[in-house]
């Protein structure tokens, strides 16, 4: 199994947008992939799963922590790992 | 991305607006990205407020990719048109789709988002109608 630990820094966190741009990048994985609100203290929740994930509650500035266990973990971890260090595709990141 | 070679569930949304329908697609498909087949389907035959089994039998039809079809769909004869539409279409494709108990909104997202994922027409179908209880942090 492989963990990062990322800080969110999207305007308004892990939702709607971002949250479908990190799932669907997760369903591109065949490890198991979970994510975890560190902050929050909320998680594990399925990474590959929209509803999951929102329920985590991501704001801006939570830590979260991305976990894969499977054949690709490593590639998974690296891409989502870069995903929310990029604001999961959003312009306003900083 | 999910395996391209396998196709993905194709996604219906019938409103008793068309422009509801177009409007719940479009954000469906930002979310989703452009790889999922969303159709909307609303609005009678004439163009008024109402619904259209013929139409949202021909939608049926362009949303499947042999992976299935969920339907969303509004308030009460969306739904009866919406069955009646699925004995219009081919026996085959009325097979694979299915009617979502989910909220028209909510539920077109968020199956969206799961089909786009790769998910089976199982699973998109469970997705959209536990959207009824999306977090929303309001409290």
């Amino acid at each position: 199994m492989r963990i990062a630990e990322v800080d969110v820094h999207n305007p308004s966190g892990l939702h709607a947008r971002p949250a479908a741009t990190f799932v669907r990048a997760a369903a591109g994985f065949r490890s198991q992939i979970s994510i975890r609100n560190v902050t929050r203290g909320s998680g594990p929740a399925n990474a590959k799963s929209l509803l999951a994930v929102l329920g985590c509650g991501v704001e801006r500035s939570h830590r979260i922590a991305i976990s894969a266990d499977g054949e690709d973990e490593a590639a998974a971890i690296e891409a989502l790992q870069a995903l929310a260090e990029g604001g999961f595709g959003e312009a306003a990141a900083s | 991305m999910p395996d391209p070679t396998q196709p993905m569930v194709g996604i219906v949304v019938v409103s008793h607006s068309a422009q509801i329908a177009q409007g719940v697609v479009e954000l469906a498909r930002q979310m989703a990205g452009p790889d999922v087949r969303l159709i909307a389907a609303g609005g009678g035959a004439d163009g008024s407020l109402g619904t259209d089994a013929a139409r949202i039998a021909q939608a049926i039809g362009e949303a499947d990719a042999g992976a299935g079809v969920v339907v969303l769909a509004d308030l009460g004869s969306a739904v009866l048109a919406t069955k009646l539409a699925l004995e219009i279409v081919e026996p085959e494709v009325a097979a694979r789709a299915r009617l979502s108990g989910g909220p028209l909104v909510e539920g077109a997202v968020v199956a969206a988002v799961q089909a786009s994922a790769g998910d089976t027409l199982a699973d998109v179908l469970e997705a959209a109608e536990q959207a009824a209880h999306m977090p929303k942090d309001v409290s």
